[in-house]
């Protein structure tokens, strides 16, 4: 995307998008450690096994495979939570102390799609141990956060849970071919093709009752509970309902409610999430950013018992709906400093004095070439009687490299 | 005022489409059939209408090019598309059939070889009943196929029924019904809510 060939074959090097995204990455990580968490690293090589027998989660046909030299067969990082959440089992049956990580690293899937990808950049965090709904709370109110720093002022956060749909199944037998259709109606809210099955199989009228609201409890949390409690829900249901009235008390007390719908058709996309489930979107971008949720259970895959939350942008995304414009340019020099053979001790000197004050600076001898020299924000030319400093329309003129110094100083 | 983009679907049903729209007070000044445009606005310029072939409407939809489309779900079962699919507007009334020259034994476990312009849908449709399945993509008179013993059968859209019937052909399995959906960008849904829902139960009320 930012460093490749064009039909052509020439070299294409977008700068100023490798340095927005840069500048993009750092505010991120610098986020992430105000809410207390660590960076991490996961190996680019995965054992294919680890995923292999993890069903329901990164589609096993989308993996990128590789044969080593001894014949075991890896994966390139399809996904960073399993192997997070392996290392973590490997060394704690149970966490005494919470443990909260952010990594910003690549995964890599062979999509069906050809329009897409195959390395996608990830950041995200998992927070392992904390189960309290302030636990959920706080993590959203990071998502939401981020987004605010990157001056997105049209975002959503979609809030729903796990179980909740699965509570409901588990009340009705249904056939695996139904329970997939059953599925894809709720996802795409199509009512007419909830009734159309829900028509075909015998099914209990509290449950259709349930089933044929579901496309509809999405909007205002505080107006989809009020209706959502009005259903004749089981007492499972009903905690789950709970659970989530809970997280968004908590949302409204962060100051964050505005950013917050619920939607209870929210669908598992990873079978490892079991309660509260989220995903994010930002104007102008048709897929969601974000995606996230609880994963309580995912560790008793590697025989411990940690519960954990997490969440993971699609930073390809974000960078297409973040306006440039919303952090400091890619910028152009700060200086670009002119002069002669004798001048050019005093010239390198101050190059190297501005450099130490985190100045961008490039030097160049008077007679190149206009075109050749890059363009600044202060063009600082040394003659033999004194050193001019232009910027714009702006003359200023000086005796000595401390003074030129001092004023750039000061303009800063 | 928040101003959605709708696709529209070229074809059969864009006409009736644009009746039903038009009774609930959405119309576009600027469109005539004939027009080379592609673009067209509300009166109120609340509605950016894009006219474009059927098969790309769900595509403009997923991608978030357009919030909302207009479409017959016969293009929504062969795009496969990750949408929102919110209501019926029980328009351009047609169904999904499988159609052969002869009877055929499509038991579990057989294989068939089918022609069809949907061949998304006819993989699905045989494959949720266990039967293997070989797909032959044709894009129009697909009821030739079985007569020039290319397939064994197709898989089709039919109205009446009365084309399969004068190439000799006879319905062997109902697929799906089908009529015009209005589907929804799932991104435009959560950022433009009340708009979307506005735009929806102003189509639903005239429907009624």
């Amino acid at each position: 995307m930012y460093l490749y060939h064009n039909t052509e074959n020439d070299l294409v090097i977008n700068v100023e998008q490798i340095h927005f995204r840069q500048q993009v990455i750092q505010a991120f990580k610098e986020r992430f450690s105000t809410y207390g968490y660590h960076e991490i690293y996961t190996p680019a090589f995965e054992a294919y096994d680890l995923y292999a027998h993890l069903n329901g989660t990164v589609n096993q046909e989308e993996m990128i495979k590789t044969i080593d030299n001894t014949g075991k067969v890896l994966v390139l990082r399809p996904d960073i939570t399993i192997p997070i959440t392996k290392l973590i089992s490997n060394s704690n049956q149970q966490l005494r102390e919470d443990l909260r990580y952010f990594y910003i690293q690549n995964v890599f899937r062979q999509p069906q799609e050809q329009t897409d990808y195959r390395e996608k950049t990830q950041a995200g965090v998992e927070y392992f141990g904390n189960t309290s709904p302030e636990a959920d709370a706080e993590i959203i109110t990071l998502a939401i956060h981020l987004m605010r720093d990157m001056k997105v002022d049209q975002f959503k956060i979609e809030l729903g849970h796990a179980a909740f749909f699965d509570q409901i199944v588990n009340e009705m037998n249904l056939a695996k071919d139904d329970l997939e259709a059953l599925q894809q109606a709720i996802q795409a809210k199509n009512i007419t093709e909830i009734e159309d099955i829900l028509a075909k199989i015998t099914v209990e009228d509290d449950i259709k009752e349930i089933l044929t609201s579901l496309p509809f409890l999405y909007g205002e949390p505080k107006q989809v509970i009020e209706r959502a409690s009005a259903l004749p829900l089981t007492e499972a249901l009903q905690a789950t309902l709970q659970n989530i009235r809970n997280i968004y008390d908590v949302l409204v007390s962060y100051g964050v409610s505005e950013h917050i719908v619920v939607d209870l058709s929210l669908i598992n996309h990873m079978d490892y999430y079991s309660d509260m489930i989220f995903q994010g979107f930002i104007d102008k971008v048709g897929k969601p950013i974000l995606m996230g949720g609880r994963y309580n259970t995912l560790a008793n895959e590697f025989k411990a018992n940690i519960p954990a939350i997490g969440f993971a942008f699609d930073m390809d995304l974000v960078l297409e709906g973040v306006s440039p414009n919303a952090l400091p340019t890619a910028e152009i020099l700060d200086a670009v400093i002119l002069f002669d053979k004798a001048t050019e001790k005093d010239a390198l000197t101050l190059a190297n004095q501005l450099r130490m004050k985190s100045f961008r600076v490039v030097t160049y001898k008077s007679e190149t070439q206009k075109e050749q020299i890059p363009s600044a924000t202060y063009e600082i030319q040394f003659t033999e009687e004194e050193i001019t400093i232009t910027q714009d329309d702006d003359i200023m003129t000086y005796n000595d490299i401390d003074s030129v110094l001092a004023a750039l100083k000061e303009r800063r | 005022m928040t101003q959605l983009t709708l696709a529209l679907a070229k074809g059969r049903t864009a006409k009736d489409t644009l009746k039903v729209l038009k009774k609930a007070n959405i119309t576009f000044p600027d469109f005539h059939k004939e027009s080379r445009k592609l673009v067209f606005y509300s009166e109120d310029h609340s509605i950016k209408m894009i006219y474009v072939k059927a098969v790309d409407v769900t595509t403009y939809v997923e991608q978030g090019a357009a919030d909302i489309g207009i479409v017959g779900r016969d293009n929504i079962l062969e795009a496969n598309a990750d949408i929102y699919e919110l209501l019926d507007l029980k328009l351009g009334i047609c169904r999904f059939v499988v159609a052969s020259l002869k009877a055929l034994s499509l038991v579990k476990g057989s294989s068939v070889k089918v022609a069809a312009k949907y061949t998304h849908v006819a993989k699905k449709h045989f494959e949720k009943k266990g039967i293997h399945a070989e797909t032959i993509k044709l894009n129009g008179s697909v009821e030739l196929a079985p007569i020039i013993d290319m397939a064994d059968c197709i898989l089709d859209i039919v109205e009446t029924g009365s084309t399969i019937k004068e190439n000799g052909l006879t319905i062997i399995d109902e697929v799906e019904p089908i009529s015009t959906r209005l589907i929804a960008n799932k991104a435009s849904f959560a950022t433009k809510t009340a708009a979307v829902q506005n735009f929806v139960e102003q189509i639903k009320d005239v429907l009624e």
